[in-house]
């Protein structure tokens, strides 16, 4: 089928698979490989992008049903010399080790925080984040990290 | 002034810049032009006869390249899957090692091992064929339970009792002895759950082969590439070592399940070979669960023997170890070199005596997982020490403190062939203990009693012996490679550097610390540092990253190399400032000739090493670029002590973790913040052990808890923000001083955590994982 | 899996007996069943569409009948094979006690057990559908009886 999304900013016309996974068209035909692939009962999240400004896990959306959609992934939303205030609190306060769920992780902290509109306690980032695996840091600092680019999201 | 990027500083790391950004390059995101892909055929039944495969219809589906089945790479001389590390039973004899293709040829032995490849146009039409092979399994009955392993079906004809190996360690009679003088024996019957690793990064091999110049290249996602390379080589025989190339990039975490030489990169590799076409193979998380190597696994009697004063008299324990269906590929040593070995724990218990059984059962091979022998080792010193102060009615941190190794005692002996090198126990366990309160944990179980909850406290002084040493004892030992490691300092025309080092980051940030290590010792800007690892191609045989290792053994080979390039770099600055070498110092990234004021910069003699201009051409090379192999002369014996609150509700059954403590002794420290983070993730993976994490064989061997619906990974909101601190006694015997932290928080939490709910129960055991159903249970007894 | 049952046919026992040989009995009777084909003495094959959890498939199961004593019991013995996903085999062993001229007490007694990916994802959906299709098609049958007898 043909899809015309819109990723990062950039208009696409594809021609896809009907069953083709909006993750494996990020992936395989536009080469955004930020976008990982942790699991296939859709638990992990390490696939998160935002999808007209919400977060979804891109591995249990169909790229048919994107159509038509603003796809953001992690990509997106800085690069190394002009970070999002998510991805600057990440590396400030070492919230991620191998970097694996780390896109789909920061993806889905950004969409909680603004949902949350700077009210957010550590208690309700563990809870939001629930969806988000990471096996290396414990979640220690990824809560730590998304309290402090919640200050500066707020400020900003 | 201090080195803002030197050692001991929080510098923020290297690596994040491409992590946070979506440019890590890890091994799926790699592609080759022309590739296929490949699909594994997995044993649907724990135990059965492979009698026939059709492969005809899976052939004839449209876009499938090739099927490829045990049999194929048989006749192709393609060899076993090795296991590395030889142990002797109790009677001398070496272990009985089974046959393991990689590919199954005519029988099966767990759900999920790989009995055929096929290879595709595409992922889709790879698994079309997949679906479309008519294998004739005769099913036969599946050993699964562990207790009774030993007497059930033989699995492998070559291996009676399904047992590998029946080993021992430790004085018998002597220990027998002291149980005859106790005043008190205390004993425990200990299961220790059967974990599934899931770094979340699932496991992916890429093979090419290039026919004109007949190398092999396999990117994978391996943490320790030349052991796959050699093993691809000297076991296997894909290619001799100097036509295959081994390429680890960004790898997703690794915990011990990457260290080892899997079916499937074997089979990519080698039909990459064949096909003349590169072959691309990615796990869906549902094959992680089945065919990564599992960890733990064990079941324990322990009875420790106490005088009345409480001072250990010794210790006796009793293991079965689950090997799984074969001999993963360092299988044989996580229940015995690892483990057997660490039963002294922080104590001066005089007497051990262990014994270990492994066996055989149609389920995944078991291998090393974070910590791998030295949790569950922990878990059995640190749980029946707990159960006997109970029993004595003494307190559990002064039990311990009575018992033991004091400051002055080291080097310490122990009586299961370690020689601890340094410690100080008493000073983790009081400073741990005035992190949690110890003091007001009274008054906090009384609040929780008076709102009909019940409060625990549990505690563990762990011990750990990492970045295992040295090579010729180990080898003695029935090991099959060695231990040391190999780094590389290249220092480039205009005074950057380039490190390449043998150990390999998945997670553990080796391209920050590494870099602080040279700018502090060469004084070179941390920026201008580049790391490189993770290929057979760019360093020499290196052993990789496991076991806590990168920085006691790899960064002391950097340290080495280091310390030529300084030498070397006098050499060339005395020339050129006419002095003698005797008179040339080097500090923070100067060389100066004594009691003058003529000095040059290192980037200066680094131009003069590589544009001779001003050289002593006639007596020394040109160029700056140093490499040593460094072979530890001992373990580095990591220790500290964790101290675990929680409040349970009896109505439920949950536990909540409201205080977790760890202060661990790592020595010298590189970068504190890469050292908490370690701490913090090893920290979860203890707790998810004693709460959560359990991987479950139906009694027909079929793996119930194979997808993150059953298999319960801590999630951000079953965990507790922890309370992390140091103390420090540098390791004696390598140049940094430094002690391994990769696998301490793993080691140490579960029996903290577990002796927290009995104590909150006010019961001897409770089996893990303490779900809410188990500690309702528990409660309600 | 076990599970364990019993129905009161208001049929003779002979009657029972037959239609528990017929296969256009059973195919009536299997939930979702599309065809019921004989292959052989005592055994059919039998195409079914079947509803488990969220996803709907369609699977080939092999039916042999074992142990027959007629008219007195034997054992229904199902294998499904089903590729990739692994597979789900079971028995069913039937009982039919007399009661009196027209009415048989129906008593039957499963054993199943699935492999594969069926049972590392989907066991506790597949054991709860796998229950559900065993009752439903004794219940199935005892009324599908009651009624032909009632004609």
């Amino acid at each position: 089928m043909e899809i015309s999304i819109t990723v990062n900013g950039r208009s696409e016309a594809l021609d896809v698979p009907d069953n083709a996974l909006l993750a494996d068209v990020l992936r395989e035909r536009l080469g955004l490989t930020g976008t990982h692939v942790g699991c296939d009962t859709s638990q992990c999240g390490a696939c998160v992008v935002h999808m007209d400004g919400a977060a979804v896990k891109s591995c249990t959306v169909l790229a048919g049903q994107a159509n038509g959609a603003e796809v953001t992934t992690i990509e997106g939303i800085g690069n190394p010399d002009n970070l999002h205030p998510m991805q600057a609190a990440f590396r400030e306060n070492h919230a991620l080790q191998c970097g694996f769920c780390t896109p789909g992780m920061i993806m889905s902290a950004i969409d909680l925080v603004q949902k949350a509109d700077g009210q957010l306690d550590e208690g309700d980032v563990r809870d939001g984040l629930e969806g988000n695996l990471c096996r290396c840091t414990g979640y220690h600092n990824i809560v730590k990290a998304v309290l402090a680019a919640q200050d500066d999201m707020k400020s900003a | 002034m201090a080195n803002e990027t030197g050692i001991g500083a929080a510098v923020k790391r290297k690596e994040d810049a491409r992590f946070i950004t979506g440019t890590g390059r890890y091994t799926d995101d790699i592609g080759a032009h022309g590739q296929t892909y490949a699909v594994f055929a997995r044993s649907p039944h724990a135990r059965a006869k492979l009698n026939g495969l059709d492969a005809s219809a899976a052939l004839a589906t449209e876009g499938v390249v090739a099927v490829f089945t045990g049999a194929d790479l048989q006749a192709d001389g393609i060899g076993d899957l090795p296991c590395g590390w030889t142990v002797h039973s109790k009677d001398g004899e070496p272990m009985v090692v089974p046959a393991h293709p990689p590919i199954a040829v005519d029988k099966v032995n767990y759900v999920g091992e790989p009995y055929a490849v096929v290879i595709g146009e595409s992922l889709e039409a790879a698994k079309n064929g997949a679906e479309a092979l008519e294998a004739d399994f005769e099913e036969l009955p599946a050993v699964v339970d562990l207790a009774s392993a030993a007497s059930a079906d033989q699995i492998h004809e070559n291996v009676p009792n399904n047992q590998t190996y029946d080993w021992e360690l430790g004085d018998k009679a002597a220990t027998d002895a002291a149980f005859a003088q106790a005043h008190h024996v205390s004993s425990l019957e200990i299961v220790n759950n059967r974990l599934i690793p899931n770094a979340i990064e699932p496991r992916a091999a890429l093979g090419e082969y290039d026919a004109a110049s007949g190398l092999y290249t396999l990117h994978t996602t391996s943490q320790n590439p030349h052991l796959e390379r050699l093993v691809l080589a000297a076991f296997v025989q894909i290619a001799p070592e100097a036509r295959l190339r081994v390429i680890s990039p960004d790898v997703g975490g690794g915990f011990g399940s990457k260290i080892f030489v899997y079916a499937e990169e074997t089979a990519v590799i080698w039909a990459a070979g064949k096909l003349r076409r590169p072959v691309k193979w990615r796990a869906e998380r549902s094959e992680s669960f089945l065919a990564d190597a599992h960890g733990r696994d064990h079941v324990t009697k322990a009875e420790l023997a106490l005088a009345e004063d409480g001072t250990f008299l010794g210790l006796r324990v009793k293991t079965l170890a689950n090997m799984g269906a074969y001999l993963s590929t360092f299988a044989s040593s996580v229940p015995t070199y690892l483990y057997g070995t660490l039963m002294a724990g922080q104590y001066k218990t005089p007497a051990i005596y262990v014994e270990v059984q492994s066996l055989f059962t149609n389920t995944a091979p078991v291998d090393a997982y974070r910590g791998a022998g030295r949790p569950e080792a922990t878990y059995v010193v640190e749980r029946i020490v707990e159960t006997a102060a109970r029993e004595m009615g003494i307190d559990a941190a002064e039990l311990r403190r009575r018992n033991f190794i004091a400051p002055s005692d080291f080097p310490y002996e122990t009586p299961v062939a370690l020689t601890y090198d340094t410690g100080d126990y008493e000073a983790s366990l009081a400073k741990a203990l005035e992190h949690a309160d110890y003091a007001g944990f009274g008054a906090r179980k009384a609040a929780s009693e008076a709102a009909g909850k019940k409060r625990g406290i549990g505690f563990s002084c762990y011990i750990e012996a990492c970045g295992l040493a040295p090579s010729q004892v180990a080898i003695s030992l029935g090991a099959g490679v060695g231990l040391f490691e190999v780094g590389e300092v290249r220092v480039d025309v205009t005074g950057s550097v380039t490190v390449v080092t043998g150990s390999h980051s998945h997670g553990q940030s080796h391209e920050t610390t590494f870099a602080q290590i040279i700018s502090e010792k060469l004084g070179v800007p941390f920026e201008n540092v580049t790391v490189l690892h993770g290929d057979t191609g760019r360093s020499d045989y290196a052993l990789g990253t496991y076991g806590s290792r990168s920085l006691a053994v790899g960064g002391s080979a950097l340290i080495k190399a280091i310390d030529k390039i300084i030498a070397k770099g006098k050499k060339i600055a005395a020339h050129m400032l006419e002095a003698q070498e005797e008179q040339v110092d080097f500090a923070d990234g100067t060389f100066t000739v004594a009691d003058s004021n003529q000095s040059l910069t290192f980037p200066e003699v680094a131009f003069a090493a590589y544009v001779p201009a001003n050289y002593p051409l006639e007596e020394l090379e040109p160029g700056l670029s140093e490499k040593a192999f460094y072979d530890p002369p001992n373990f580095t014996y990591p220790a500290g002590a964790h101290i675990c609150e929680v409040e349970i509700d009896p109505a439920t059954g949950v536990v909540d973790i409201t205080s977790f403590v760890a202060v661990d002794d790592f020595g010298h420290i590189v970068n504190p913040m890469i050292v908490e983070g370690q701490v913090h993730g090893g920290l979860a993976q203890g707790i998810g052990q004693a709460l959560l994490e359990h991987g479950v064989y139906d009694e027909t061997g079929q793996l119930v808890s194979g997808s993150y619906m059953d298999y319960t990974m801590p999630r951000a909101d079953d965990l507790p923000s922890f309370t992390v601190d140091t103390t420090v006694t540098p390791c004696t015997h390598n140049p940094l001083g430094v002690k391994g932290c990769g696998e301490a928080g793993a080691i140490g939490s579960t029996a903290a955590v577990m002796n927290a709910v009995t104590n909150a129960l006010g019961v001897a055991s409770v089996p893990m994982p303490a779900t809410p159903e188990t500690v309702w249970r528990a409660a309600q007894a | 899996m076990e599970q364990s049952g019993e129905y009161t046919v208001s049929a003779s026992r002979e009657r029972v007996w037959e239609a528990l040989n017929d296969p256009e009995v059973l195919e009536r009777c299997v939930e979702g069943c599309r065809s019921m084909t004989v292959t052989g003495e005592g055994e059919f094959e039998a195409v079914v569409a079947a509803k488990v959890g969220p996803v709907k498939a369609t699977f080939t199961a092999a039916i042999e009948l074992q142990d027959v004593v007629a008219p007195e019991s034997y054992r229904l013995q199902v294998g499904v094979k089903g590729g990739a996903a692994g597979f789900a085999k079971g028995s069913a062993a039937v009982q039919l006690a007399e009661c009196s001229r027209d009415e048989t007490r129906l008593t039957y007694h499963i054993e199943g057990s699935i492999g594969g990916k069926l049972a590392q994802i989907g066991s506790r959906l597949v054991q709860a559908a796998a229950r559900k299709m065993a009752a439903s098609f004794f219940e199935r049958f005892a009324v599908d009886i009651g009624r032909s007898q009632g004609v």
